[in-house]
């Protein structure tokens, strides 16, 4: 990389001296004088030409020599390429399964697009979409509206406009919240939805509430209000609303009716994470997010981003085996599984993986791991290999069970 | 263990494997350029040296008259100062493509300073790099528009590149509506170029194995057999084009038109593509609704759409564009890298699904990206991983204990002692929990 930079350093040095430029300019200089000459003395013409000659060959050959410099230069800096991407060519293009569901990886941008809040970007692009699809030339695109795109676009499972109008609700809660400071749409949200929340185990209209309890505890819009009428707001509030979440978060209105008492001195008071808090609103931003698209069957970040991440991270893996493979000439075998193990930072992981400890493979429907009554698991296959049919030893404890008790578990 | 099975360090070098088109796309033109320069200094040193010789020479022997000297000269300066405007404006345009090269290559150098896949500039880094794929298949697939939008938006205009696109698309475009005018200026652009190609078979990134060019269109290769062992040549294969456009306009007159353009522009390919060349002489005989092969063939529509995507090869070749877009080269590896045998099966699995607050969903699951996948390999492990306090519920659900206790007490309605499985909602004793060891 270094290389690469110093050399294009050299050549922007180069293209700032503009020496070609220069070079043509005194030519021009040169033929100019000699015709200023001949025109002020029309008898020196001939020798004046004579004269010429010379220089202005000369100066022919120095252009060309800035232009062979230019040239040097320009053959360094891709040399330093060649080096910094040697034998690294593309991984090859003979199992390119995705470039037949075109369909789907367009879905998936615009899905991207109106995930990532670029409304007019999303809808630029699935009207281009619907262009290109139904041969409707220039004119006729402005009409098409990107809803009938949208359900142009993928006639299964999702409806696209339901999601459109969906990611619109969430900016526009998640702008509110963050740029206004205004929970209350939010909160609104999460009351709607309550049901589903609360059998999901999710503590976001909670804590929804509760930062709502401390923001007008610090004064809410105005947070220059003395002290007393801001608590006062945020008691006022805690009253009307806090009573709901009595029966599950008791220690929790407890722990924000206690902190009252401390309220002059709350910095030094066990309070003060729930009130001082930095990271409070990123936080609550954070998990109505994820609230919200696990609502939607949708995973958090953005699906398209972070399986680019994992390819970028893979391809260097999947290159190396690739040319190791072509070197012994072997092919790969196993359709349905990578033969190589991909290197992914944790983050990354997000189903919790079977490898079978005694065939090593991963576990799959047709091969479920089976947990025998001591509660080791392995795969069924091995355990069928190993029971033959009759009671059979663990291989990893003493005990010894019958196939029949072994049970399927789901990871 | 688990250092084995997951990893967060960064190796910048190997990491830019999908980056090379960034910088090479730009030395490309900026090579092209020069080319361009060079012709034109050339030309310029071709007409000036022996003009002026010619004229000092006229004007020794007296046969010339002051005047005319002078006019000779006038005309070599104004050439001259012709030159020079060129020069300045191919200069201005090399600027431009030197600050964008200079742009990217901070952008790359940016990703050195990096320590590691969690930090969070890398994050920032990666999703630049997503909208730089998403750019360069927008463009790829023809949706200009959007490819516009989304860059300014991103204020990534410099790492992407718009003009390149947009101009190969048009011409493209213009094969599919049947007009080979500006195919055929790009191709007298560039000939230097595509000659060089064809010569340097090494130029190839993508296919390695094949030697030349022309070979790239293997698969039109396999559709079109009758023409198999032909080496494609797009200014020829333009040509062609031409050359039965006027015999299928069907006016006996025009043959002769016909076989002077085979005259002028077939024949000088007669080394490589003699076998096309009297296949086409053949043609005269045939009307343009015969069904006899391979003139039935020649005379088809959809030869036009096969020149556009010959076209669209040969400039990506020539570019150092790799023939596909990125983005599904990073997607294939990334899909099946993230890939487990859960994400497809008839079960919902235990450890990611969106019923509940204790996981997040996984990717390779979420409606976006899950047809996608469904082809594509699933990632080989060779350890299992799981939470490291797992149990089992009499429904045969494997959890995490600690997770899950810690979700029961948050979900209403569970009295205490008892646990509430997040995936099926079946509530369970706490001391039906059982122990199940995982190696």
């Amino acid at each position: 990389m270094d290389l690469v930079q110093k050399e294009h350093e050299r050549l922007s040095k180069r293209l700032k001296a503009n020496q070609g430029t220069k070079n043509v300019q005194s030519t021009i200089d040169l033929l100019q004088s000699a015709r200023d000459a001949i025109a002020a003395d029309p008898s020196q013409a001939s020798i004046t030409l004579a004269k010429l000659q010379n220089p202005v060959k000369s100066s022919f050959d120095s252009i060309n020599d800035s232009l062979k410099e230019t040239h040097s230069g320009l053959n360094k800096y891709s040399k330093s390429l060649d080096k910094l991407f040697k034998d690294r060519p593309l991984p090859s293009t003979e199992h390119d399964v995705l470039s037949s569901h075109e369909n789907l990886i367009n879905r998936a941008i615009a899905m991207h697009l109106l995930r990532e809040g670029q409304f007019s970007v999303a809808s630029t692009f699935l009207a281009e979409m619907t262009e290109k699809k139904t041969g409707v030339p220039e004119p006729g695109s402005e009409t098409i509206s990107p809803e009938n795109a949208a359900t142009l676009l993928n006639p299964e499972e999702v409806p696209s406009n339901e999601v459109r109008k969906q990611f619109a609700t969430m900016y526009y809660i998640l702008h509110e919240l963050q740029e206004n400071s205004n929970l209350l749409p939010a909160i609104q949200w999460s009351r709607d939805n309550k049901e589903i929340l609360q059998a999901r185990g999710s503590n976001l209209e909670f804590e929804l509430c509760r930062l709502q309890f401390v923001w007008l505890f610090h004064g809410g819009q105005i947070p220059q209000t003395p002290v007393a009428s801001g608590r006062q707001a945020a008691l006022e509030y805690a009253r009307r609303e806090f009573h709901v979440f009595l029966p599950r978060y008791l220690r929790e209105v407890q722990q924000l009716m206690g902190a009252m008492a401390f309220c002059p001195n709350l910095q030094d008071s066990p309070y003060q994470n729930i009130f001082n808090n930095p990271s409070a609103w990123a936080d609550v931003a954070q998990s109505f997010t994820r609230e919200f698209c696990s609502l939607l069957g949708l995973s958090a970040d953005s699906p398209l981003y972070i399986a680019a991440t994992a390819g970028a991270i893979a391809l260097p893996t999947l290159l190396k085996l690739q040319t190791i493979m072509k070197a012994k000439r072997t092919e790969w075998t196993s359709q349905n599984e990578l033969p190589v193990e991909i290197p992914l930072p944790p983050s990354y992981l997000f189903h919790s993986i079977f490898v079978c400890p005694v065939s090593k493979e991963q576990t799959t429907d047709e091969n479920p791991p089976m947990m025998m009554p001591c509660g080791h698991v392995i795969a069924e296959e091995s355990l069928k290999r190993l029971c033959k049919g009759s009671r059979f030893k663990c291989p990893y404890c003493p005990s010894e069970s019958h196939p029949r008790e072994a049970r399927k578990v789901f990871l | 263990m688990a250092a084995e099975l997951t990893s967060t360090k960064l190796n910048a070098e190997n990491h830019l494997l999908l980056d090379q088109p960034l910088l090479k796309l730009p030395y490309e033109l900026s090579r092209r350029n020069f080319k361009s320069v060079q012709r034109l200094v050339e030309r310029e040193k071709d007409y000036t040296l022996p003009a002026l010789k010619d004229t000092a020479n006229a004007s020794l022997s007296n046969t010339q008259t002051p005047e005319q000297s002078l006019a000779a000269l006038d005309a070599m300066i104004s050439r001259m100062q012709g030159l020079k405007r060129k020069m300045e404006g191919l200069h201005q345009e090399e600027k431009k493509i030197h600050d964008q090269s200079r742009k990217r290559i901070h952008h790359l150098e940016s990703l050195h300073h990096i320590p590691s896949l969690a930090d969070v500039k890398y994050d920032q880094w990666s999703r630049v790099r997503l909208d730089r794929l998403i750019v360069d298949h927008m463009l790829r697939s023809g949706y200009t528009e959007s490819a516009q939008q989304l860059a300014k938006e991103k204020d990534i205009e410099d790492l992407v590149d718009l003009n390149v696109f947009v101009q190969c698309q048009r011409i493209a475009e213009s094969l599919r509506r049947g007009e080979t005018k500006d195919a055929l200026q790009w191709c007298s652009e560039n000939k230097a170029a595509l000659k060089r190609s064809q010569v340097r078979p090494s130029v190839r990134l993508i296919l390695p194995s094949h030697r030349h060019l022309q070979l790239a269109l293997s698969i039109e290769d396999q559709r079109q057999r009758l023409t198999r062992h032909v080496q494609y040549n797009l200014e020829f294969e333009l040509r062609l084009q031409q050359y039965i456009e006027i015999i299928r306009a069907g006016d006996r007159t025009k043959y002769v038109d016909a076989m002077n353009h085979a005259k002028k522009y077939l024949t000088p390919y007669i080394d490589t593509q003699s076998a096309e060349i009297h296949r086409a002489a053949g043609l005269l005989a045939f009307p343009r609704d015969t069904k006899a092969e391979p003139y039935k063939s020649l005379y088809a529509p959809e030869r036009w759409s096969r020149l556009s995507e010959l076209f669209v090869r040969t400039h990506h070749e020539l570019l150092s564009l790799p023939s596909r877009p990125l983005l599904h080269i990073a997607l294939s590896a990334g899909l099946s890298a993230l890939k487990t045998p859960a994400c497809h099966s008839a079960y919902t699995s235990s450890s990611s699904n969106s019923l509940s607050t204790t996981t997040s969903v996984c990717p390779i699951c979420s409606t976006e990206l899950n047809e996608l996948s469904r082809s594509l390999p699933y990632a080989h492990h060779t350890k299992s991983y799981v939470e490291n306090d797992p149990i089992v519920l009499p429904n045969g659900r494997v959890y995490g204990q600690h997770r899950l206790l810690e979700m029961s007490k948050k979900v209403g309605c569970v009295e205490a002692g008892k646990v509430k499985d997040p995936t099926t909602a079946e509530v369970f004793d706490e001391s039906e929990m059982k122990k199940v060891y995982i190696m």
